[in-house]
C-alpha cells in the first residue's frame, strides 16, 4: 500500500530548501478492532480508521486537516501524539522516530508536542484553579520551579490575552472562549514546537471564535510554533492554514498549498466539499453551482475497493473499483488521489 | 399586511425565575409573506428559538406571553391546547435541530409519517402508508417502500432529518419553522438536506422561517432576514440589505467575525468586545451599547426603536427601500449604514469578552 512517492507527500520540499520538516508522517495506518458478541466479546470486524496517510509539517507552519465526521482526522492527530498506537507507519518528529518509542522517551517528546481539544468545558478540571491547571505540565515534566513557576504561569496567561490576576479562579468563572484560551496557555507553557489543535473553535459562538482564531495566528507569529489544525469547518481552515490536506474515509485525497486546494481543487470530493460550504454573500451564493453528493459515507468497517470515494463519485469508472489511485502530483503541481483529476473552480 | 401568512405583533415572553424576571422576547414584530423564506440570525440566547416556539405554541406553561400571533386570520395566542393541536403539524409545522429526538425510536419511520397524515386527514391506514412512501420518495430516500419499514436508528443523520422534513410537509402546511435544521450535520449532508427543504417548499408552497446562526445558509436561502439580539429584533431587511448595507453595529460585527470560504487570505477577523448580555432584569438603553464601539450617551439612556433606515447617496437622503422595508434599531443607523466593519471593530487577539481594556 506504499504507493506514495516522496515528492508527493512533501509538496513544499521541492522548492530547494533542505531543512527536514518538523513532523513527517509516512504511510500511517490505524485499524481498530470492533468487539461484539452476545456473551463472550470477540473481534467481529476491523474499522479502517486511517489508511496510508502521509504528510509533513514544516517549522512555523499550519497544516489544516479537513474532512467530515468519521474521516479519521482526529485519529490521525492522536496517532501523531502516540495517544493511540499506530497499526503501521512512521511518525518522525524533529528527527526522532516516535512509533514504538518507550514510555520515558515518549514523555520527553510530548513536551514538544502539545494538544488542545474541542470542548473547553471538559478539558479543564473544575476543582482546580486555572493557574494550577496551567502549571501542571511543568510539574509533570519536572520543570516546576518554586521561585519562577508562578511567573511562568502568569506569563502564559498574558500570552493568551488573559489577565494574570485570574490565576486563582476556577474554570466555572470563565466563558467558553476564555476557557479555550486557558487550554491554549496550558499547551504552550512547555514551549512546544508543535500544537495539535483538534476542532479548537467549533464549540464557540461566532463573535468569540474570531478572537481565538486571531490569537492562534498571533501566537504562531510570536513563538514560531507549528500547528496541525484539525477541523471540519472549511472556511476557518482556509483562513488559518498554509497548507491543507483533505481526508475522506481514512485517506488523504488531496493536499497542497491553501491556494492549490481552494482555488484549483482537482479531486471530485474536494470539489463537492467546497461547493457545499455556503458563502455569507447572497448574490454570490445564489449564483454558485452546488455539487450535491448522493448517498452517505460508506462504513469504515468495509470501505469500498479501489478509490474509497467511487461509490459517490459522478466520474467513477471501472478502474476506480480496481485500482487505488495514488496520492501523486498529476501535472498540476499538487498531489491528488484520483484517476480522473480535473481542475474546477467551485468556491 | 393582510396578505401575510403569519403576523407577529409586539410579542413578549417572560419567565419568572429565582434570579428575577427573564425577558426572553421583547416587543418582537414581523410578518411572513406567502412562500417567503425569512431567516432569523443571532447568537445563543438572542431569542430566535423562543420566537419559533411561541409561534407553534410550545412554550412551557411558566412562560408569560403577551402580544399577538395571527396565522391566516386566526389569533394563536390564548388558543386552547386542543385547538392549537389541530393546527400544529397541519398548517404550521416545525423542524428541530436534532432529528433523533424528534423521531420516536420504537416506531418505523413509515408509521410515524402515516401518523402525522392520519392526525389531520380522514384516510385509511393503507392510504396513509402509501402517502408516507410517496413523501419519503419526495425527500429523496432511496428505495422508499422498503425504508418505510425501518426504524430511525437505521438511518443516517441526514436521512433522519429528511424524514422529519417529510413529516413537516405531510399536511401541506402554510408555514414551516426550521430551528437550526442543518447545524448537527456535515457540510455535504447539509447541502443535501437544504436541497430537500427547497423541494418541500416547492411542493407545499409553504413559507419558511429559517432559524440559524450560519450566515452562509441564510445568504443562500432567505429572501428577508431578521437579526436578533437580547430578545429583540435589531435589524430587519432583505438579504441584500443585511449583507450589503448592514445598519446596526451588531450586524456589522457579526458579518466581520466569520471567516469566509472565498477569502483568499490576508484579512483579519473582527471581534465584538464583551459577551452577550444577561436577559435577566430590566434593560436601560440599547442592549448592545456595552459592546458597541459607537455608543454615545443617548445609547445608555434610551432604547432605540426599530425604524426605517435612511441611506445618503449623492447628497440626498432617501429611505432605503430598494427591495422592501429595511429597519434598524440603532440611534445612528444612517451613520452606521455608511461605515465599514474595519472602522468599527478591532482585529485584536486579546480576550475581549470582559470588554475593551
Amino acid at each position: 500500500m506504499t504507493n506514495i512517492d516522496e515528492r508527493a507527500a512533501r509538496p513544499d520540499s521541492a522548492d530547494g530548501t533542505d531543512t527536514p520538516p518538523l513532523l513527517s508522517v509516512r504511510n500511517l495506518v490505524k485499524h481498530f478492532s470492533k468487539r461484539g458478541g452476545a456473551f463472550i466479546k470477540h473481534n467481529v470486524g476491523t474499522i479502517h480508521s486511517v489508511c496510508d496517510v502521509s504528510f509533513d509539517i514544516n517549522y512555523s507552519e499550519t497544516l489544516g486537516l479537513v474532512g467530515e465526521s468519521g474521516c479519521g482526522k482526529t485519529t490521525t492527530g492522536r496517532s501523531v501524539l502516540q495517544l493511540v498506537p499506530a497499526t503501521s507507519g512512521t511518525v518522525t518528529f524533529d528527527g526522532q522516530e516516535l512509533v514504538d518509542l518507550d514510555q520515558s522517551s515518549l514523555r520527553a517528546v510530548r513536551k514538544k508536542i502539545q494538544v488542545v481539544f474541542q470542548d473547553p468545558f471538559s478539558s479543564l478540571d473544575p476543582r482546580m484553579p486555572v493557574g494550577q491547571s496551567i502549571a501542571e505540565p511543568l510539574q509533570i515534566h519536572g520543570e516546576w520551579d518554586r521561585s519562577s513557576g508562578s511567573d511562568r504561569v502568569a506569563e502564559a496567561l498574558r500570552l493568551v490575552g488573559l489577565d494574570p490576576r485570574f490565576i486563582n479562579r476556577f474554570p466555572n468563572e470563565f466563558s467558553g472562549g476564555q476557557r479555550q484560551r486557558i487550554g491554549i496557555a496550558r499547551a504552550l507553557i512547555l514551549r512546544p514546537k508543535l500544537l495539535i489543535l483538534d476542532e479548537p473553535v467549533s464549540a464557540l459562538d461566532v463573535s468569540i471564535r474570531a478572537g481565538v482564531v486571531n490569537l492562534l495566528e498571533d501566537l504562531q507569529e510570536q513563538l514560531g510554533v507549528s500547528y496541525l489544525f484539525i477541523a471540519h469547518d472549511l472556511s476557518v481552515v482556509r483562513h488559518i492554514s498554509d497548507r491543507v490536506a483533505v481526508m475522506y474515509l481514512g485517506r488523504i485525497v488531496e493536499t497542497g498549498s491553501k491556494a492549490d486546494v481552494y482555488e484549483r481543487p482537482e479531486h471530485p470530493y474536494t470539489q463537492a466539499l467546497l461547493s457545499a460550504v455556503p458563502v455569507p454573500d447572497p448574490r454570490k451564493e445564489r449564483a454558485r453551482h452546488h455539487i450535491v453528493l448522493t448517498g452517505d459515507v460508506p462504513s469504515p468497517e468495509d470501505p469500498p475497493s479501489g478509490c474509497r470515494f467511487r461509490t459517490r463519485c459522478w466520474k467513477a469508472q471501472e478502474v476506480c473499483a480496481v485500482e487505488t489511485p495514488a496520492l501523486v502530483d498529476r501535472g498540476s503541481g499538487h498531489p491528488v488521489a484520483c484517476h480522473f483529476p480535473e481542475v474546477a473552480d467551485v468556491v | 399586511m393582510t396578505d401575510s401568512t403569519l403576523v407577529i405583533t409586539d410579542l413578549a415572553v417572560e419567565f419568572n425565575t429565582e434570579e428575577g424576571v427573564v425577558h426572553a422576547l421583547r416587543g418582537v414584530t414581523f410578518s411572513v409573506a406567502p412562500q417567503e423564506v425569512l431567516g432569523i440570525v443571532g447568537e445563543s440566547g438572542s431569542g430566535k428559538s423562543m420566537t419559533a416556539l411561541a409561534a407553534i405554541g410550545l412554550l412551557p406553561s411558566s412562560a408569560k406571553v403577551t402580544g399577538s400571533i395571527v396565522h391566516e386570520g386566526t389569533e394563536l395566542l390564548g388558543l386552547k391546547d386542543k385547538s392549537f393541536s389541530s393546527l400544529r403539524g397541519k398548517s404550521i409545522a416545525m423542524i428541530f435541530q436534532d432529528p433523533l429526538t424528534s423521531l420516536n425510536p420504537v416506531y418505523t419511520v413509515g408509521w410515524q409519517i402515516a401518523e402525522a397524515v392520519r392526525a389531520h386527514r380522514d384516510i385509511s391506514k393503507p392510504e396513509a402508508h402509501a402517502e408516507a412512501v410517496r413523501l419519503l420518495k419526495l425527500v429523496g430516500i432511496p428505495s422508499a417502500d422498503e425504508r418505510a419499514n425501518d426504524y430511525p436508528h437505521q438511518f443516517s443523520g441526514g436521512m433522519r432529518q429528511r424524514v422529519v422534513i417529510a413529516i413537516a410537509m405531510a399536511n401541506s402546511p402554510t408555514v414551516i419553522l426550521a430551528d437550526e435544521p442543518t447545524t448537527a450535520l456535515d457540510v455535504t449532508v447539509q447541502a443535501q438536506v437544504l436541497g430537500t427543504l427547497k423541494t418541500a417548499l416547492d411542493e407545499t408552497s409553504a413559507s419558511l422561517i429559517l432559524i440559524t446562526h450560519d450566515l452562509g445558509v441564510i445568504a443562500g436561502l432567505a429572501n428577508r432576514v431578521i437579526v436578533m439580539y437580547a430578545g429583540r429584533i435589531v435589524e430587519l431587511g432583505s438579504a441584500d440589505d443585511i449583507f450589503y448595507r448592514p445598519s446596526m453595529p451588531y450586524t456589522h460585527g457579526l458579518l466581520g467575525s466569520v471567516p469566509r470560504l472565498d477569502d483568499q487570505g490576508g484579512t483579519r477577523l473582527r471581534q465584538i468586545p464583551g459577551s452577550p448580555p444577561s436577559v435577566v432584569g430590566e434593560h436601560q438603553g440599547c442592549a448592545f451599547a456595552p459592546r458597541c464601539p459607537l455608543r454615545r450617551d443617548i445609547c445608555r439612556e434610551k432604547e432605540p426603536e426599530l425604524r426605517p433606515v435612511t441611506i445618503r447617496s449623492s447628497g440626498v437622503d432617501h429611505v432605503d427601500v430598494v427591495d422592501g422595508e429595511h429597519l434598524s434599531a440603532c440611534h445612528f443607523a444612517d451613520e452606521v449604514a455608511a461605515m465599514d466593519v474595519a472602522s468599527m471593530f478591532s482585529d485584536t487577539s486579546a480576550d475581549y469578552e470582559s470588554g475593551p481594556a
